[in-house]
């Protein structure tokens, strides 16, 4: 334990959790729980059209849901989310209900500023400015990664400024959170690998960030010991609903362990890289975090040990680089196990592009919060170049 | 001589400690952002019956203007933080990162997180000036 006398921190873990098989269908009465008769339902064209879950949602939600909008895009935009909202006000929503990934989850948060607070989503950015709960929202998750459902913020595309934005509030954690294994059944082995190892990323990063604390470690250390065996179970039988389903958790403790202590580094390289290469998230995660590992296995003491036992890596508190160092070669095996690429030259980038990545990087707001201050360019490029 | 705080005496002594500071002048040389807006809740207890602002018109490594104001106005500026007296006390004597206090809601901001985020570098500099300004609180008096 690494905490002293001047551990002090804020935990808050606000949605209700509702898992199970077929969880969806306790939709209408989780509905009627938060008050909601005319719910508005956000998600997307892929979900509504190629598979069954809008079908049983609508059945589930026994005529509590009053609209549906069906046009959420990857990377929220304003605009869409504006769109949703004017849908919502059309037909009196007075709950939201998103159904899908972090896209879905992030465009219902938005959506549900707008129909508490009024106005367009952008005259409400910023961090803890929100005066008031909002209308309530239930998340349904259907990919195990991004913990969006668990999180405190949404992030807003705004093409007219070229940025991206956030607003960022307790009142933004969903009310409910259904993590229904069957909700996730549709995902392919490759997706599935990638946006588990998002939840991993999520778990290890957690656990050194600067805003570490001992609650969000729990909740990481859980996530870190389902993902190792239950990710690689997901991609080889995407049936398997036991391993399903401890993956949604896994991804939930993930998300909630992230949304207290925060991310580093490596989502700040990966975040520079997605906007410069659209490369996907996960995928990115996964092939640059043994490198960061490596890069912070002198920084972080002990913590690598508990990663590298919570991963089944034999490892000593007496030597925690080496323990570190293990924890990284045994995290590029999961990423070859489950058939995620090792390597950024096999996803396309160009090697010439890394020094602007690394310059990128070091303006990303997660950067702040890794083990030790990283001031330099040229250290992000280390990694990268190691990566590559 | 020590100057309350906020008052207009201190707002300039602020504005002297941040222009003459080439620390700032690198690390703020990036900032095109507008105006920052700093409020101070109300607290009637220690002689604050309603919201102060200081607002610090930086541009590009340099402070062009700071004035103290109220509510309003500092609802204008692009960028607004909101904190108790306490916390602005807390932030001023080093013992509460801004940054990090705006994450863990100590502080409230309206406006672009990730801009702020991006001038971490810009930040420091300025809560190191803060705390070099002789400063008299209203809850020591």
């Amino acid at each position: 334990m690494d905490y002293g006398a001047d551990l002090g921190f804020t935990f808050v873990h606000t949605p209700k959790v509702v898992f199970g098989e077929n969880a969806l269908a306790e939709v209408g009465a989780l509905l009627a729980d938060l008050g909601a008769s005319r719910a508005l339902l956000v998600t997307d064209r892929f979900l509504a059209e190629k598979t069954d879950l809008l079908t049983r949602l609508r059945k589930a939600a026994a005529g509590r849901i009053a609209g549906e909008f069906l046009d959420v895009v990857p990377d929220p935009t304003a605009e869409s989310i504006d769109r949703a909202a004017e849908l919502g006000k059309s037909v009196g929503a007075d709950a939201v209900v998103s159904l899908g990934g972090g896209s879905a989850i992030d465009t219902g948060k938005g959506l549900a500023v707008v129909l508490t607070e009024g106005g367009k989503v952008l005259d409400h950015e910023g961090y803890h400015a929100l005066p008031r709960p909002l209308i309530p929202h239930l998340a349904i998750p259907t990919t195990a990664g991004t913990g969006s459902e668990m999180t405190m913020v949404t992030v807003i595309t705004d093409p007219a400024r070229g940025q991206k934005t956030f607003i960022g509030s307790y009142f933004l954690h969903p009310n409910v959170a259904v993590l229904d294994p069957t909700c996730t059944r549709n995902l392919p082995p490759l997706l599935t690998a990638a946006t588990g190892m998002d939840a991993m990323a999520h778990a290890v990063e957690a656990l050194i960030s600067t805003l570490r604390q001992p609650f969000s470690d729990a909740c990481a250390l859980a996530a870190i010991r389902s993902v190792m065996t239950f990710l690689p179970r997901s991609v080889s039988d995407g049936t398997d609903m036991v391993a399903r389903g401890q993956m949604l958790i896994a991804a939930a403790q993930a998300g909630s362990a992230f949304s207290n202590a925060m991310v580093s580094l490596n989502h700040a390289m990966v975040h520079s890289l997605g906007a410069r290469f659209h490369k996907h998230h996960g995928t990115l995660n996964a092939v640059l975090l043994p490198h960061t590992m490596r890069f912070f296995a002198p920084d972080v003491g002990e913590r690598f040990v508990w990663v590298a036992q919570a991963m089944g890596v034999s490892a000593s508190a007496a030597d925690p680089v080496a323990a570190g160092l293990a924890a990284a070669d045994r995290m590029a095996k999961l990423n070859s196990e489950i058939g995620l690429p090792s390597r950024l030259s096999e996803l396309g980038i160009p090697r010439e592009a890394l020094g602007e990545v690394a310059e990128l990087s070091l303006s990303d707001g997660s950067i702040i919060y890794s083990p030790r201050p990283i001031m330099d360019a040229a250290e992000v490029l280390s990694v990268l170049e190691r990566a590559y | 001589m020590a100057f309350d705080f906020p008052s207009e005496e201190w707002t300039q002594a602020y504005f002297n400690a941040i222009n003459s500071d080439p620390n700032y002048k690198e690390a703020g040389k990036t900032w095109t952002y507008g105006a920052l807006a700093f409020v101070v809740s109300k607290e009637p207890s220690i002689g604050l019956a309603e919201e102060k602002a200081f607002i610090l018109d930086l541009h590009q490594g340099v402070c062009r203007k700071a004035w103290i104001s109220n509510l309003e106005e500092a609802q204008k500026q692009p960028f607004v933080i909101t904190g108790t007296y306490a916390q602005w006390k807390a932030v001023m004597k080093k013992e509460l990162d801004p940054i990090k206090g705006m994450m863990q809601g100590k502080l409230k901001l309206k406006g672009n997180l990730p801009i702020i985020v991006k001038h971490v570098k810009a930040a420091q500099v300025l809560v190191e000036n803060c705390s070099k300004v002789p400063t008299r609180f209203l809850d020591e008096k």
